[in-house]
């Protein structure tokens, strides 16, 4: 055996999902709206299943209903549905007690986009 | 179309497990590869393409490697491709292969499988580029891994059908014992419930037992133009039938996240071009890179009705009516990913020729065979249809 590290440090343009990209950034959840049927979706699709390639960015609130998590050594994740889009999205969930069903986005931390759900304010909570 | 019909001249696979012997890719795609050379009764001359499967250059740092081991298999001159779809990479490049030979644009073709999944790079570097294996840009930067999302597809299975923990057990029993009696698997073992109720969760309810292991190793299959075969292989058993398709990347814009709908759609593809229904397949190599991916697999395969009810029934034991991976699958025998279908393919191709390991060869031949492989979250679903020979001529 002969022993060859390798760093690799990548620069990745995110291209026409630099909204969403930006969005994870600052904890705020962009979805892409149909321009042809209205269908909203999050993480967002180029091409809409009613076959629409045009759309709009629009900012959802952000919230999100829990549908199914995982946890175990791997971590904690889940699918769950952001209020206002049609389409599920798979998360990691951070600081979500186990009976929580609801969760709000929250901003990447890392040196990368990644999409996060945390536990919602009492207050957020109940203005429902 | 040339039209012709595909033979399995020669199939062979290595052992799985973790190298510690010095050897390397290249040794283990030549030893694949002269196995089932000799097998075919064809010479390295006969051979006019080679399609190879490796998952990812990260695992072996060998970018073109079908080039390198077109040199290294004494092929230097035929057409060389890899072909590459995750965790379907083996079963895509047999289709290419069968595609070739059907096409006439090859007579006898070798495909071979292989990637050093275990002893290349460490384990948690392997789990890290396989969460890679999804969208880079939403599942990948946000660190799910694969164990994850199959945990949360498999929950959504469980909504439709009622699964327990047993049943989760019994899939990972099975296969693993039968691995015990594969003289090539990486993990035969002989766990009890308890024992894989005990082990650490890694994404609930997958436990460490339920998911298959990182493995090193390699397969390959010769495929001919059956007419151009000598009399000795004439009669060997054939492809009938390959099918292919994907689903949405994303399980969460899935209608339902729970059906693998790709590989339903792979597999009225395969039927359709070998005349079958599902339920002439009497014999399966079923992807089950976790335990509970085997059940959505069966079920999205139309192998059973009440895919519950079947296996508590024993329909996919060794002695069942349609026996499930007797070679351990990817839970027991392992799974180093490019050579996984060409593995399975390779493995059909055996039994129903009963040249399998005799400790687990049905005693019956089976007359239709099914290798099914998957890659991504079943994003990309690859299914191969084998059949007897003599049923085929
Ligand atoms: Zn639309």
């Amino acid at each position: 055996m002969i022993s060859y590290p390798l760093s690799l440090n990548y620069s990745l343009a995110p291209g026409w999902l630099e909204p969403f990209v930006s969005g994870l950034e600052t904890g705020a959840a962009l979805a892409r709206k149909c321009d042809a049927c209205a269908a909203v979706s999050f993480p967002p699709l180029r091409v809409c299943p009613c076959g629409a390639t045009d759309a709009t960015w629009v900012t959802l609130p952000g919230t999100a209903r829990i549908e199914l998590r995982t946890y175990g050594s791997d971590g904690a994740f889940g699918l769950v549905r952001f209020d206002g889009a049609d389409t599920r999205a798979t998360v990691r969930l951070v600081d979500i007690a186990p009976d929580e069903e609801t969760g709000r986005i929250m901003a990447s931390d890392a040196q990368r986009p990644m999409l996060c759900l945390t536990t919602m304010t009492a207050k957020e909570v109940s203005h429902g | 179309m040339h039209d012709a019909t595909v033979t399995v001249s020669g199939a062979a696979v290595t052992p799985f497990n973790r190298r510690r012997d010095g050897t390397g890719l290249r040794d283990w795609a030549a030893s694949a590869f002269d196995a089932a050379l000799a097998m075919s009764d064809l010479h390295r001359g006969d051979i006019d393409a080679l399609y190879v499967a490796s998952e990812s250059d990260f695992f072996h740092l060998q970018l073109n490697p079908a080039s390198v081991l077109a040199t290294e298999l004494g092929l230097a001159g035929v057409s060389a491709t890899r072909c590459e779809g995750g965790g379907a990479s083996g079963q895509l490049a047999v289709h290419a292969a069968l595609r070739a030979v059907q096409s006439g644009a090859a007579r006898h073709v070798a495909v071979v499988g292989v990637d050093p999944s275990a002893s290349s790079l460490p384990g948690d570097d392997i789990r890290t580029l396989y969460g890679f294996s999804f969208d880079a840009w939403t599942d990948g930067m946000t660190g799910l891994t694969s164990t994850a999302l199959y945990a949360l597809s498999y929950q959504a299975f469980t909504e439709s059908h009622t699964v327990s923990d047993s049943d989760l057990a019994t899939v990972t029993i099975q296969n693993r014992s039968n691995a015990c009696h594969n003289p090539g698997a990486h993990l035969g073992r002989t766990d009890s419930a308890e024992d894989i109720a005990n082990s650490p969760v890694i994404a609930h309810p997958y436990r460490r037992l339920h998911c298959s292991p990182l493995s090193d190793g390699a397969a390959a299959l010769i495929l001919s133009d059956t007419s151009h075969l000598p009399t000795t292989r004439k009669s060997a058993p054939r492809v009938v039938g390959a099918g292919a398709a994907t689903d949405h990347m994303h399980l969460g814009a899935r209608a339902k996240p729970g059906l693998f709908s790709a590989k339903t759609r792979a597999m009225q593809r395969a039927c359709a071009e070998a005349d079958v229904t599902p339920s002439a397949v009497n014999y399966a190599e079923i992807y089950d890179a976790y335990a509970g991916a085997q059940l959505q697999g069966i079920a999205a395969l139309g192998l059973s009705g009440d895919v519950i009810r079947d296996l508590r029934a024993g329909r996919f034991a060794p002695n069942g009516a349609c026996p499930i991976n007797l070679s351990g699958g990817l839970m027991g025998q392992g799974a180093p990913v490019g050579a996984t279908g060409v593995a399975q393919t390779a493995t059909c191709a055996l039994i129903l020729e009963g040249r399998y390991h005799p400790d687990l060869q049905p005693q019956t031949l089976p007359q239709i065979a099914l290798a099914d492989t998957h890659g991504g979250i079943c994003t990309t679903s690859a299914v191969t249809l084998l059949a007897q020979g003599a049923r085929a001529a």
